[in-house]
């Protein structure tokens, strides 16, 4: 670079920081993109491909940052005690209403404004393929024969596949032991025959049911999925659940609504992305983007269906 | 089938793969040598790097880094005595003593050799055995953890030898110190004092870092001893080579430490610590020089880097041929391979069985790259050490609280790493021995989990522990380790005694 280049490269780069500054256009710095689990799992890789379409839309990085740790505890109070400019962001689940309702945090779904939403993907109860069972009704009846003797694996106490398999398991009237035996022994523990059967996010069960070692028996959605269009939803055999793991886009409370705006133009842009939606097709997820008004309806009745759950199994701290 | 091992040989041994294998080698020492910079820390950070490579030549950057990083967290365990990995915790204990006695080469040829071999072993088991060795695995329910981590916990009576109350009070500081946060099972907090940050309890490493790198600086100030030390180090390097009456030395404690570390790495949630410190024990109680451990012997440094290199390939079995993470570097390495759209598992090798078998045999370059790279650099490792300490010391303190906050990117850890450095040093004070609590630490949190799923499974009843084979065997071998430790203690009274009086 000659020195002729050099100085107007620099007052080139002088103008564009002036100008935005003068602007105050919102994005002007890279966006922290908080990640509540640790990096690998599915919360982690939908999110990362997320992050990436998004900087291509704001024209700044956003930086995966993964705050791993109790369930979504420790990324949620970060979030919340952040300043209201938009640069944090975080990438929510039902986990930020598991951990509200559970009472790990002082402060309630609604201290955070929510973005929108961004998939779904419906929880499945899985059995192993050696079982006997080839369809929920089977299963129901062995269990309403026997209460208290087969074993449900989910993720870990309070976590929405437990809250799923509750939710369930109250609904068809069967008794059970829930395993909260963790995601990374889940799938193998039902594999082994250790547990009889596991709640999991589709994206969590879709390779080994795939590769012929799971059955899926019943998903927790209101509608059949096209990625498992063979397996039937709960409402479909009688039993009024609807519990669906959908992720989205929260931010501090108190985030002015044209931040809000632009933060929701990219995130459904991405969401629309190539990369993302091949992404969804593969794992087993469905891209549906949701504005701010509907995401807060979609999240007050959640919510509420999450405090029943949590109140009529005593999982309460209080 | 021959196929395609063939051309996943093919696969692995393209230009491209191979430069990717060395790279990420080469990262992954580095990474591993920095403390507080995880083997999956490093890996995130090329992640996105690896969106746009080919998947072949991206997993063999990935496994590279991999490998690598075990090695690194060695290095600088040996060299510094901070552990740059948790699985690296074991190995500071017989080769650091050996720096300070000035044999830095000789001690990094062994740990280089022996994690060599311990990576080529389970490289084997990968590659010939993985789908019996992925069933013998899912035979392991919760009571045969339980009992297993439980076997794991009284490895705590060899590392007491001097003081057994005091031994057992490092492991109960321990133990109180795994009961913060959340527990396992029910996620109540336990002595969380309402702080979010406590939630998720102490972070291993990053006590690690606090208990092993802020005594040892403080250590620093005096540098008078110091640099004595370490001229002499520096000086003694020609001997990277481990001659031959040193590798057969080795034969042994390489042998333990690479099938406990393969089968270990296979089982989710044991991991890389504790096959490191299992590995450790089991060569003191094998070799005839037991009484050199702890003070330089180079079986210690051995047995727990072949250990800590087998669990990589171990990992990799459940990944390839469950799609199930061994640990949380193979959880990681899944999701990359999905962003491929390649999804590990039993369909892995139905339908893209040349990309499974290259992706095993780029991890065996990863492992042959990983020596041939160790032993060029390790001159200029060795200079590392030999920099003036008014450089040396200032920069390991700012790796330290780097290291600590970039975990969690949290500025709670720096605080509990520097509490645990206060620790470390009363505990020094006191002559209380650090690595009962390490393995409390380590194997708290595992025992409590398997214990509680265990009975949760069985409503309460307690005969699962004993009718289970595996749980049986565990539970014998853990009595066989207390009666040891009794016995030789009983047997070499006396010689203690006189120790004792010495230190």
């Amino acid at each position: 670079m000659t020195f002729h280049a050099s100085v107007r490269f620099l007052i080139g780069a002088l103008c564009v920081v002036g100008l935005s500054a003068a602007n105050g256009q919102f994005p002007e710095q890279p966006i922290e993109f908080v990640i509540p689990f640790a990096a690998g799992g599915g919360a982690d890789i939908e999110g990362r491909t997320l992050a990436e379409e998004m900087s291509a839309h704001l024209g700044v990085p956003v930086v995966p940052v993964n705050r791993a740790g109790a369930g979504g505890a420790v990324a949620y109070t970060h979030v919340n005690n952040a300043p209201p400019d938009g640069y944090t962001v975080v990438w929510n689940s039902n986990s930020i209403l598991t951990v509200t309702n559970l009472g790990n945090v002082s402060f309630g779904y609604d201290s955070l404004d929510h973005v929108g939403r961004v998939e779904y993907q419906p929880m499945v109860f899985a059995v192993s393929s050696r079982s006997d069972w080839t369809d929920f009704g089977e299963f129901l009846a062995d269990c309403q024969a026997n209460p208290n003797r087969y074993k449900v694996a989910n993720s870990g106490t309070g976590s929405a596949t437990h809250l799923g398999a509750l939710a369930l398991m109250t609904a068809a009237g069967c008794e059970v032991i829930h395993l909260p035996i963790g995601i990374q022994r889940r799938n193998s523990t039902v594999l082994s025959g250790e547990a009889d059967a596991m709640m999991a996010p589709l994206t969590g069960a879709i390779n080994l049911a795939r590769a012929n070692r799971f059955r899926l028996l019943l998903t927790l959605s209101t509608e059949r999925n096209p990625v498992i269009p063979d397996v039937p939803f709960a409402a479909e055999s009688g039993i009024p659940v609807d519990f669906d793991v959908f992720r989205g886009l929260s931010v501090p409370g108190g985030t002015p609504p044209e931040i809000m705006n632009t933060l929701a133009t990219a995130m459904t842009r991405a969401a629309q992305s190539e990369a993302f939606t091949s992404l969804a097709s593969e794992v087993g997820f469905t891209v549906a983007p949701l504005g701010v008004e509907a995401f807060k309806e979609l999240l007050a009745s959640e919510d509420d269906k999450v405090a029943a759950i949590v109140r009529d199994a005593g999982l309460n701290e209080e | 089938m021959s196929g395609d091992v063939l051309q996943g040989f093919l696969q692995a041994v393209q230009p491209s793969s191979l430069v990717a294998t060395a790279i990420g080698s080469m990262l992954g020492i580095a990474t591993g040598m920095i403390p507080g910079m995880t083997i999956s820390t490093g890996i995130i950070i090329v992640l996105p790097l690896t969106f746009v490579l080919d998947p072949n030549v991206s997993i063999a950057l990935l496994l590279g880094l991999y490998v690598g990083g075990m090695m690194g967290g060695s290095f600088s365990a040996i060299l510094l005595n901070i552990p740059g990995t948790p699985s690296a915790a074991a190995t500071a204990l017989d080769g650091h003593p050996l720096v300070v006695r000035g044999e830095a080469g000789r001690a990094l040829g062994v740990a280089i050799v022996a994690s060599f071999l311990g990576g080529l072993f389970s490289f084997l088991c990968l590659f010939l055995i993985a789908p019996n060795l992925a069933d013998l695995a899912l035979g392991f329910r919760a009571p045969d953890l339980f009992s297993l981590v439980f076997l794991g916990l009284t490895i705590i009576c060899s590392f007491a030898a001097k003081s057994l109350i005091k031994g057992l009070l490092s492991a109960l500081i321990g133990l109180a110190i795994v009961s913060v946060g959340q527990d396992p099972v029910m996620g109540s907090a336990r002595f969380t004092f309402g702080d979010p940050n406590l939630l998720s309890g102490i972070q291993f490493l990053t006590a690690l870092i606090g208990l092993f790198a802020v005594p040892e600086l403080i250590r620093n100030v005096d540098l008078k001893t110091v640099g004595a030390a370490t001229n002499a180090a520096a000086m003694k390097l020609r001997g990277i080579l481990p001659s031959l009456a040193d590798l057969r030395r080795i034969r042994l404690p390489v042998g333990i430490g690479s099938v406990i570390g393969t089968f270990l790495g296979i089982l989710p949630g044991a991991g890389g610590p504790i096959a490191a410190f299992i590995s450790y024990d089991y060569a003191q109680k094998a070799t005839k020089r037991s009484d050199e451990f702890g003070n330089g012997a180079i079986e210690g440094i051995a047995a727990p880097e072949s250990a800590n290199n087998a669990v990589t390939g171990g990992a990799l079995v459940p990944m390839m041929t469950l799609g199930i993470p061994g640990d949380p570097v193979t959880a990681i390495l899944i999701g990359a391979l999905l962003v491929h759209g390649l999804a590990p598992g039993p369909l892995l090798f139905i339908e893209r069985a040349d990309f499974a078998y290259g992706l095993i045999f780029s991890f065996f370059w990863a492992n042959i790259f990983n020596l041939i790279i160790a032993f060029s650099g390790l001159r200029l490792l060795v200079k590392l050490i030999a920099m003036p300490k008014t450089i040396l010391m200032p920069a390991i303190a700012v790796l330290c609280v780097v290291g600590s906050f970039a975990l969690r990117n949290s500025i709670f850890d720096v605080y509990v790493m520097f509490a645990f450095g206060l620790l470390g040093i009363a505990m020094k004070w006191f002559e209380i021995p650090v690595v009962p609590l390490l393995l409390a630490l380590v194997l708290g949190r595992p025992l409590e989990e398997h214990l509680r799923i265990a009975l949760t499974g069985s409503q309460g009843d307690v005969s699962v522990f004993f009718t289970s084979p595996f749980s049986v065997l565990f539970l014998s071998l853990a009595a066989f380790s207390v009666g040891w430790t009794v016995l030789s203690s009983r047997r070499s009274g006396s010689a203690v005694a006189k120790q004792n009086t010495r230190s």
